[in-house]
């Protein structure tokens, strides 16, 4: 709960917590990015089948450019991957051991598993395709 | 700040601990099935990877209406589907507004707004709950 502390962003920012606060960071961002894209995207359906508002085009057209899906795809990855690997050290306690080598491990799975696709869709998106 | 482990002595803290490593599982794996149905009943040759995923998601008819298939009905619409779509997105909606639930505890201090805060996270789970419903179900007037 709350302590009463005062801690700026700049000195947050230099807390010492490293890789793992960084995961931490990114978990929390990346689900609120994918609770925010799933959302947008029931509500775009809910008043387009509803109402069949102009609403749904825009939420529509937003969630669907490049740069929005290319951020999508990596909130899902990411959330994805280290959401199994917080499963793994809570199921087998023993692995916490090797808790940087398991994040490690997790970049080296996410770096080309989503860099790739995303350089794809950006070359294409830079070239005035979809 | 929480830490990753549930406070002991409640438990429906624990409960739902227990439900967000189990549904991510789970989520996952009902999104990997249904694409590897999609691919089995001809989505390999009928749509693109992007109509895949979004099928294996959320597998409702719409998802790939604007796709190479020729008929969406039987394969892609049945109550079996929809029984499915609607359990993935129960189990996505809880596991995403339980979420947003713990980060609201631990940036709203003060406790009527905390109260507020948690009450509009509920009246915006019930709201997506109802939209989905009204989606899968089409239950349009």
């Amino acid at each position: 709960m709350y302590r009463g502390r005062h801690v700026g962003y700049l000195e947050g920012s230099r807390y010492k917590g490293s890789t793992h606060m960084l995961a931490w960071a990114l978990h929390r961002i990346t689900g609120l990015g994918i609770l925010i894209f799933v959302g947008a995207h029931v509500i775009a359906a809910f008043f387009l089948n509803a109402i069949g508002d102009n609403i749904s085009t825009t939420i529509t057209t937003v969630y669907e450019s490049t740069p929005v899906q290319i951020f999508i795809y990596f909130c899902v990855l990411y959330h994805a991957l280290n959401g199994l690997r917080l499963i793994v050290e809570d199921l087998w306690p023993p692995l916490l051991q090797y808790h940087r080598e398991l994040l490690w491990f997790q970049w080296l799975v996410f770096l080309p598993v989503f860099g790739l696709p995303a350089f794809l869709m950006l070359m294409s998106y830079l070239s005035g395709g979809a | 700040m929480r830490s990753r482990y549930p406070d002991s002595g409640s438990t429906l803290e624990y409960t739902l601990w227990i439900f967000t490593r189990l549904s991510g599982v789970l989520m996952l794996l009902l999104g990997a099935f249904a694409v590897v149905y999609n691919n089995l009943v001809g989505g390999r040759t009928l749509m693109d990877i992007a109509a895949q995923y979004r099928w294996g998601f959320f597998p409702t008819y719409w998802h790939v209406q604007n796709t190479n298939v020729p008929d969406v009905f039987p394969n892609w619409s049945n109550s079996f589907w929809q029984i499915y779509a609607l359990l993935l997105f129960l189990v996505a909606a809880i596991h995403g507004f339980n979420g947003l639930r713990i980060v609201v505890e631990d940036y709203v201090h003060r406790p009527y707004l905390l109260l507020f805060a948690k009450g509009m996270v509920a009246v915006l789970f019930l709201f997506t709950l109802f939209a989905g419903a009204v989606i899968i179900f089409e239950l349009f007037v």
